[in-house]
C-alpha cells in the first residue's frame, strides 16, 4: 500500500490545517503516522480495573501511575504554570488518560504509549533518571529533541500527539476531564470577546456524545 | 435482502440529493434516500470543539475511511480525510459556513469568453446562467437565504431581492466598506444560508459565532437537514435511510441501472431497486461509487465507457491573509473592536475577472471577509506550530496571551481551480475502507495560472486589510485548495465523447442514472458552490418531474 512516511513540503501539517479554514476551525485529526495500523486491529479493550491512580487518588484508565507522572511532567513543560495556570492546573494529563480510551483511537493509544516509553528511555540514558524526576531544563531539552526530529519519525510524531492532546486537554470542554475550572478558555479569551453563548450547556457530557455519535451508526 | 422497487433511489442527502427528494416527493413519486451517516437532531449540535471539529462526528477517521491524496502522479499517496464533507443527513450543508453565492454568467462560458488555456481542459457549460437563474431563485426561497443585492461590476442578474434581509453585521464591515471605496472597489454584503428572520417555521439566527464546523442547534442555518429534508419527509412519499453506505449501483442486461446495493447500519448488505437512480454523494464519492460499480457491461465502472468518470476533478483555489488588531492598544481609538457580533459578511468581487491577461488567464475570483474562527484548540494548534519552528512552554503561553488580546480579521480567496488532465479521482483496489470498499484516490496537479490568480487576489485583499491599519498582517497562503468545495469528475455536456452526463445530469451511457451534486460542473466558478449545487438539483428535479409525468 502506498503511504508516504512524511508529508511532502506542500502538504505540510500547517498548510493542511490552513487549507481547511473554509469551514473554519475544522482540523484534520492527527494525520501522518497516526494512520499506522497493525494488520490485525486490536480489539478495543474495555478496562474494568483502573490502570493506576493519580497522587490525589483519581483512578486512571490508560496510564500506570508511573506513566501518568511522566505525562503530567511533560505536559507541564508544554504549558507551564506562570502568571497563568498551566497544564497541571487544568488536569491536562487526566484528559489524555481519558481520551486515549476512546473507541476508534486504538492506534493513537498504542502510538502514544510507545512514544512515552521512548521519552522515558531517552531520559534514563541522558540524565540517568526518570523524565518525571529530571530538572525542568533537562525536560525541555529532551522535548525539544523530540519536537525537532525529522517529520515522520516516531519522536516527531509523539511530540505532535503530546502537543495536540495537551491543547485539547487545556482548551476542550471540561466534561472530558481537562480544562479544569475553564482555565484554558480564560487564558485564550474564549470566555470573553466575541464568544457569547459559546460553551456547551451545564451538565453536558462530551465523552458520552463522542462514544455515541462517533460510532457513525 | 432486497426491498420493493421504488420510483427513485437517491444516494446522499446534501445539497445535491435533498432538492430532488423534496421535488420528487411533492410530485407524488416514491423516493428512498440512502444516507451514509447518521440523522442528527438539533439537540445533537453542541458547542464542543473536540466532538465537532476534531473527531468523527462529521468526518470519518482517516484510518477507517481514508482518501488517498497526492500532489502529482509521481508522489506517493497519503492517507487523509481531505475532501470529505460531513457524513450525516444534510451532508456538507450541516457544517458549512453557508456562504451562498451564485455563479456569474461568465462562469457558464469560460472557454468561449476567455479562450482555451494550454494544459487545462476548460470547457463551456451546456446551459447558460439564464437557464439556471430561476432555480437559484427557487433554492434561495426553499432553503432560506439572507442577503442584499447591490450593484457592482460583476453582479449577476437577479429577478428580485433575497428571501430574507441581510444578517446583522459587525461594525468592522463599515470599515471594510470605506477601505474598498477608497480603493475604487466594492465591498458587497455576503449572502448567507442563515435565517435573519423566522422563516417557514424555522427560528432565526442566535448569533452564536459558531457556524462553520458546527451543526446549528437552532435550525437557523439553512442546511438541507433543517430545510429541505424535513419538507421532503413531510410529503409522505420520501423515506430516509440513514446509516446506509452505498456499495454499488447494479445494472440489468440492457445496461440500465437496476438497484443500489448498500450496507445498512449493522453492516448487512441490502438491495434497493428503483426505476431511476440518482447519485449525490459529492464529486469525489460519487465518482468512487461509479468506478466501483463494475459489471461485464461496464468493466471500467458504471457510465464510464468514455473513461471520463473521475477526470476533471475540481476543488476551489484557496488563499488568504489575516489582520491582527491588539485590543488593549487599539480599543480606545476603535471601540468597535470589542463588539462581539460574529458576522462580517463582506465580499469583494471586483476581480472576478482580472483586469488583463498578465497571468495567462483572466479568471480571478472572490474575497470573503470574516472574523477568524473562534475554536480555541484550532487556534492554539496553529500558535504552537510544528517541527523546528514550533514552540512550547513560555513562548507558547505568551502567544496564547497575545491571542487573547487580539481580534483577527481574515479574508479567504475563492479562485478558479482550472481543470487539468492530471487532477482526478480513481479508486485504489488495494486500499479498502472499514466497509471493505476500495477507497477514492485523489491526484492533484494544479495549473500555475491558479496560483498566479490566487496570489493576485490575496495581494488585493491585503491592500484592504492594510487600510484598516492593524498591528500586523500575516499571510496564510496562496497555494491551497478548499477540498470541501468539490466539482467535476462527471462533467456534463452535449458531447458524449467529452462528458459523462448530458445537460440534465443524466449519464450519456445509462438512461436512468443521474449524478446530481458538484460532479456535473465543468468549471468550479470562483465562489463556494453549495447554492449552485442545490439550484442545479432543483433544475434537474424540474426536468425529471416533467419527464416522468410524460
Amino acid at each position: 500500500m502506498a503511504r508516504a512516511r512524511s508529508l511532502p513540503p506542500r502538504l505540510s501539517r500547517r498548510t493542511f490545517i490552513q487549507r481547511l479554514t473554509f469551514f473554519g476551525g475544522g482540523v484534520v485529526l492527527l494525520g501522518g503516522a497516526a494512520c499506522k495500523r497493525s494488520k490485525e486491529p486490536e480489539a478495543a479493550k474495555k478496562p474494568t480495573e483502573p490502570t493506576g491512580a493519580t497522587a490525589s487518588g483519581q483512578p486512571l484508565r490508560t496510564f500506570s501511575a508511573f506513566e501518568y507522572a511522566v505525562v503530567a511532567a511533560a505536559t507541564e513543560r508544554l504549558l507551564p504554570r506562570d502568571e497563568d495556570p498551566g497544564a497541571q492546573d487544568a488536569d491536562v494529563a487526566l484528559y489524555i488518560d481519558r481520551i486515549l480510551e476512546t473507541q476508534g483511537l486504538e492506534a493513537m493509544h498504542r502510538d502514544f504509549l510507545q512514544g512515552l516509553a521512548a521519552l522515558e528511555r531517552r531520559a534514563q540514558s541522558m540524565f540517568k533518571k526518570s523524565f518525571a524526576q529530571a530538572e525542568p531544563a533537562q525536560q525541555d531539552e529532551l522535548l525539544a529533541i523530540f519536537k525537532d526530529s525529522p517529520a515522520g519519525s516516531g519522536e516527531a510524531h509523539f511530540f505532535e500527539l503530546l502537543m495536540t492532546l495537551s491543547l485539547e486537554g487545556f482548551l476542550g470542554d471540561p466534561s472530558y476531564g481537562g480544562n479544569k475550572g475553564r482555565v484554558g478558555w480564560r487564558l485564550m479569551g474564549f470566555d470573553t470577546v466575541g464568544t457569547i453563548a459559546m460553551a456547551p450547556p451545564e451538565g453536558y457530557d462530551g465523552p458520552k456524545c463522542l462514544r455515541e455519535c462517533g460510532a457513525h451508526k | 435482502m432486497s426491498h420493493a422497487q421504488v420510483d427513485v433511489c437517491i444516494i446522499g442527502s446534501g445539497a445535491g440529493g435533498a432538492p430532488l427528494a423534496l421535488e420528487l416527493g411533492r410530485a407524488g413519486f416514491k423516493v428512498v434516500v440512502l444516507e451514509k451517516g447518521r440523522h442528527y437532531q438539533a439537540k445533537d449540535f453542541v458547542h464542543d470543539e473536540i466532538l465537532n471539529s476534531r473527531r468523527n462526528f462529521f468526518m470519518p477517521l482517516p484510518w477507517e475511511e481514508p482518501h488517498l491524496v497526492r500532489h502529482g502522479a509521481k508522489a506517493r499517496y497519503e492517507r487523509s480525510n481531505v475532501a470529505w464533507t460531513a457524513n450525516c443527513v444534510g451532508g456538507g450543508t450541516v457544517h458549512m459556513s453557508g456562504f451562498f453565492y451564485r455563479l456569474k454568467p461568465v462562469d457558464f462560458r469560460l472557454r468561449s469568453t476567455l479562450g482555451a488555456v494550454p494544459g487545462t481542459t476548460v470547457a463551456d457549460w451546456p446551459i447558460s446562467y439564464e437557464e439556471l437563474a430561476p432555480f437559484y431563485d427557487k433554492a434561495e426561497a426553499e432553503m432560506g437565504v439572507s442577503g442584499q443585492a447591490v450593484p457592482h461590476p460583476f453582479a449577476e442578474p437577479r429577478s428580485g431581492p433575497y428571501p430574507l434581509p441581510p444578517l446583522d453585521v459587525h461594525p468592522v464591515a463599515n470599515e471594510i466598506d470605506k477601505a474598498c471605496s477608497a480603493l475604487g472597489w466594492h465591498a458587497t454584503p455576503t449572502a448567507r444560508g442563515i435565517l435573519s428572520k423566522p422563516y417557514k417555521g424555522r427560528a432565526s439566527c442566535a448569533y452564536c459565532a459558531l457556524c462553520g464546523s458546527y451543526g446549528c442547534e437552532t435550525g437557523a442555518k439553512s442546511g438541507t437537514n433543517a430545510s429541505l429534508i424535513p419538507a421532503a419527509l413531510a410529503t409522505g412519499n420520501v423515506e430516509l435511510r440513514p446509516g446506509s453506505m452505498a456499495r454499488s449501483v447494479e445494472v440489468d442486461r440492457q445496461g440500465r441501472a437496476k438497484s443500489v446495493v448498500y450496507l445498512d447500519a449493522d453492516g448487512v448488505a441490502q438491495e434497493q431497486p428503483a426505476k431511476i437512480i440518482i447519485v449525490s454523494a459529492t464529486a469525489v464519492e460519487s465518482a468512487r461509487l461509479l468506478l466501483n460499480s463494475t459489471s461485464s457491461r461496464f468493466p471500467q465502472g458504471l457510465a464510464n465507457g468514455s473513461g471520463l468518470v473521475g477526470k476533471n476533478l475540481l476543488f476551489s483555489s484557496f488563499g488568504g491573509s489575516r489582520a491582527i488588531f491588539r485590543t488593549s492598544k487599539q480599543k480606545d481609538a476603535r471601540p468597535w473592536l470589542t463588539d462581539p457580533a460574529p458576522f462580517v459578511n463582506r465580499s469583494v468581487q471586483d476581480f472576478y475577472l482580472m483586469p488583463d491577461a498578465r497571468h495567462g488567464f483572466r479568471k480571478g475570483g472572490t474575497l470573503g471577509f470574516m472574523w477568524s474562527h473562534p475554536n480555541p484548540i484550532f487556534a492554539a494548534v496553529g500558535l504552537a506550530g510544528s517541527g523546528k519552528t514550533g514552540v512550547f512552554g513560555k513562548e507558547l503561553k505568551d502567544r496564547m496571551r497575545a491571542y487573547r488580546d487580539s481580534r483577527i480579521l481574515e479574508f479567504e480567496v475563492y479562485a478558479e481551480f482550472l481543470p487539468t488532465p492530471g487532477t482526478s479521482v480513481t479508486v485504489e483496489p488495494g486500499v479498502k475502507d472499514k466497509y471493505g470498499i476500495p477507497v477514492a484516490a485523489i491526484t492533484l496537479d494544479r495549473h500555475p495560472a491558479d496560483y498566479a490568480a490566487t496570489r493576485f487576489l490575496v495581494e488585493r485583499g491585503e491592500e484592504v486589510l492594510l487600510r484598516l491599519d492593524p498591528d500586523h498582517v500575516e499571510r496564510v497562503g496562496t497555494q491551497g485548495e478548499t477540498t470541501i468545495l468539490q466539482h467535476g469528475t462527471c462533467r456534463f455536456g452535449d458531447d458524449a465523447a467529452t462528458s459523462v452526463l448530458d445537460k440534465h445530469c443524466r449519464a450519456h451511457e445509462v438512461p436512468n442514472l443521474y449524478v446530481v451534486d458538484g460532479s456535473f460542473m465543468p468549471s468550479g466558478g470562483s465562489v463556494p458552490s453549495t447554492l449552485t449545487i442545490a439550484a442545479n438539483s432543483f433544475r434537474v428535479a424540474d426536468h425529471l418531474v416533467r419527464t416522468l409525468k410524460g
